[in-house]
């Protein structure tokens, strides 16, 4: 099958007449899967996105070489994305009074801000306030999909039944058999690379062929077999052996620039929505795409109390629309869903909307010295989307004193294209050239990923003032890590070095501190589902337990965090709610 | 993937790089200060003599050697002007300019003489000087040799050279058969 490089033209023009069979918010992840769900159910759709449909491999530009970049693929003059030191020092909003023309958050600041800077919002036209967060916000057509980290993992029954596990929370009104096969059709619709490892705590995928590890990374992986615990090649959101139903995505063949740049695929070989599900749904015809517009209002039907459609703005000109559906979705992210149904004043008779808020903490870990690998001929290292994964193996069988849940590492190690070990690498000249190019090879790091109690306390609501540069009010936060996130975040640096000093690495760089809240990028829980209206927002199949035709099918729903990443499990809770949601609707229930 | 620059050898890079180079890289030959790769245009924001000086440094820092081409034939003096000519941040450009004027002055302090006019032993005994606080920097020279090696590494492992030459770096390319490593077992 030919590789289709070009994007279907999308519809421009929507009827905004009619009354769709569901109006969807929002072309993430879950977005993205609403829509390829509902059509496959022979329902009309109209897709409204807020940001523009890019032309995305233009942006992303995966194969360039930095010295085929004006400025090495640095965004232009007057682009600044915040540091650690802003976000710390700082109150948001970060870019308020700021000299520069545009400014991005943290991720714009990796290497290669250029290839993002049309995907990541400008934060002087997206201002939040409250409590220090690094938000970072992908408004374009698939969201953060364009960028994301591809670290593909599912939950288990140490998750969805945490609470029964050590008291803290609630449960979600699903155990694992009931995802399981969602999972699965995610799996096989999406392609995922990966080694099995017959975990409880972290169950197998349909696996596509694994990326493979190198010296340092198999010597780490056999040396925490004797420990009792593991390292498991990255599983990948990537399709390794290529999708025969998929004309706009290619097989990986293991490049390797996904891993210096802030994500991005221009093979599609990594996930993203719009060509893993979004295109192949407009295929269908049934499927209506309106990028530019950005939701304010879930509108209701006085008579009825049932969601009627959505109202919102075309982002050039300002001007306001309504759009008509018998079904609504939201799917704009875990945070600005939740600022959707705040700023309609609606589901939230639980008093839950915004609150629950969770996340991902890191920052800590270590990086290793491989004195076995000083000098050895460069070999393809980086030609994968990532290096491995470290499960949790704290709080399963046994009990830590100091904090509940637990933690997973992401890591790697090998030749890249640029020696980051260059700026610890003191002195100059021939000596110091030779020293980075000897040591090139030679360091493995690791760092860890621990789950955040949801807490009622943790919350976001709308600033009274700010508003964006729509007139639409804000969020604002009222956020921070607890005594268990700190107690974990010791507990991530002490078995961090450990691991490694078993293994014999001379441990070189220890990082104790923690990020900003928000840099993990996995905002959860503003809208969680639970069986009890009153202490929950959504009901096991992310439908508003105050309005029956409006479902929040994104990572407000989730009931806590996990310490797995968060996207496979988004798509396939999504998939099972549209499911439900286009039997519901044929039924008349809806 | 036409003109794909990863099938170029350290080899082919040398002999591209012509005789300059081949010169500079025998043991005991050495380039005598000041003979800058002639640049292409103009520096955009330094001035010409500030531009050899930095060629030099940055050339000090990442020098030629036996396996690769240095900083000077990477044009990572180039690169860092360019960055300062684009720049919108004046406090920035000033700290640059000020910069290689304090290794100007602190040459006059040692040796009585402007930083390109002193003997290669005296260049890096400068240099040496201002390396030495390079954990926790205090003078001006100091901090200076921090802003300055961090451009020129950045620069020169970005360059074709860097990339290429001096690191053999094999990725970026399509693996068509198996992926590279090892299987986890």
């Amino acid at each position: 099958m030919t590789l289709l490089k070009v994007a279907p033209r999308l519809s421009p023009d929507v009827d905004l007449l009619r009354t769709y069979d569901a109006v969807i918010v929002g072309s993430g992840a879950a977005g993205g899967m609403a829509s390829h769900v509902l059509t496959a159910h022979g329902m009309q759709v109209l897709l409204l996105e807020a940001g523009k449909k890019l032309d995305i491999n233009r942006e992303l530009r995966s194969m360039e070489w930095p010295y085929d970049h004006p400025r090495r693929g640095d965004a232009p003059p007057g682009s600044h994305a915040l540091s650690f030191n802003e976000y710390t020092i700082r109150q948001p909003p970060y870019a308020k009074a700021t000299a520069f023309k545009h400014v991005y958050s943290y991720v714009g600041g990796w290497s290669g801000g250029d290839y993002v800077k049309s995907i990541l919002v400008d934060e002087k036209d997206h201002p939040y306030t409250g409590t220090r967060y690094a938000w970072v916000r992908a408004r374009c057509l698939g969201g953060k999909t364009n960028i994301w980290g591809r670290l593909a993992l599912r939950l288990s029954d140490y998750d969805f039944k945490a609470k029964s596990h050590d008291g803290y929370g609630e449960d979600w009104p699903i155990s694992y058999a009931d995802l399981e096969p969602y999972y699965d059709r995610v799996d096989r619709y999406l392609g995922i690379a990966g080694v099995k490892e017959n975990l409880p705590h972290l169950p197998d995928s349909l696996f596509q062929r694994p990326t493979k590890l190198n010296a340092a990374e198999v010597t780490l992986r056999e040396r925490l077999k004797a420990m009792g615990r593991v390292l498991t090649p990255y599983r990948a959101g990537v399709t390794t052996d290529g999708l025969k139903h998929n004309k706009y995505r290619s097989k990986c063949f293991g490049r390797g620039a996904c891993n210096r740049r802030p994500g991005g695929c221009d093979i599609h070989a990594a996930f993203d929505s719009p060509t893993g599900l979004i295109y192949p749904a407009f295929d269908t015809g049934r499927l209506t795409i309106r990028p530019s517009s950005i939701a304010h209002e879930v509108l209701v039907d006085r008579n009825t109390g049932r969601a009627r459609g959505v109202a919102f703005l075309d982002s050039d000109t300002g001007r306001s629309y309504e759009a008509n559906g018998k079904v609504v979705v939201l799917a704009a992210s875990t945070l600005e869903s939740a600022r959707l149904l705040l700023l309609s004043n609606l589901a939230n008779s639980s008093g839950q909307v915004g609150h629950n808020f969770c996340e991902h903490v890191m920052g800590p870990g270590v990086t290793g010295f491989v004195k076995e690998l000083v000098g050895k001929t460069p070999t393809l290292d980086d030609g994968r989307p990532g290096g491995f994964y470290v499960p949790r193996f704290r709080n399963l069988q046994t009990r830590e004193p100091g904090f509940i849940r637990g933690y997973g590492f992401e890591g790697s190690s090998g030749f890249s294209m640029f020696p980051e070990h260059v700026f610890e690498t003191p002195g100059f000249g021939g000596q110091f050239k030779k020293t980075v190019r000897d040591h090139a090879g030679a360091f493995i790091s690791m760092g860890a990923f621990g789950e955040v109690l949801p807490r009622f306390e943790s919350y976001v609501d709308l600033d009274p003032e700010v508003k964006d540069r729509w007139g639409i009010p804000v969020l604002r936060f009222h956020y921070r890590f607890g005594d268990n996130e700190r107690k974990m975040a010791e507990d991530m640096v002490a078995a961090a070095r450990e691991m490694f000093e078993a293994a014999g690495f001379e441990v070189v760089g220890t990082d104790r501190e923690i990020l900003t809240e928000g840099w993990s990028i996995h905002e959860l829980g503003t809208a969680r589902m639970g069986s009890d209206p009153k202490t929950s927002v959504l009901n096991q199949f992310q439908q508003s337990h105050d309005v029956r035709n409006l479902f929040v099918v994104d990572g407000s729903s989730h009931v806590n965090a996990s310490c797995q990443n968060p996207t496979w499990t988004i798509m396939a809770l999504a998939w099972r709610s549209c499911d439900y949601l286009a039997d519901e609707l044929s039924k008349g229930n809806l | 993937m036409t003109d794909s620059p990863q099938t170029l050898t350290r080899r082919d890079m040398i002999v591209t790089m012509g005789a300059a180079v081949a010169a500079a890289a025998l043991p005991g030959v050495e380039a005598p200060a000041g003979t800058a790769a002639p640049a292409a245009s103009p520096p955009r924001f330094l001035t010409p003599d500030e531009f050899v000086l930095l060629d030099e440094l940055t050339e000090l820092i990442i020098p030629t050697d036996a396996h690769s081409p240095g900083a000077r034939l990477a044009g990572v003096a180039a690169y860092i002007d360019g960055r300062l000519a684009e720049s919108v941040e004046p406090e920035w450009q000033a700290r640059w300019r000020s910069g290689l004027a304090a290794v100007e002055a602190l040459s006059r302090d040692l040796h009585g003489r402007s930083f390109l006019q002193a003997m290669a032993d005296e260049r890096i005994l400068v240099l040496t000087r201002m390396a030495a606080g390079e954990a926790d920097p205090k003078t001006p020279p100091e901090h200076f040799f921090r802003e300055l090696k961090a451009l020129t590494v950045r620069g020169y492992y970005t360059s074709k050279i860097g990339i290429h030459v001096d690191q053999a770096y094999k990725g970026n390319v399509y693996q068509t058969g198996e992926y590279a490593g090892f299987d986890a077992k």
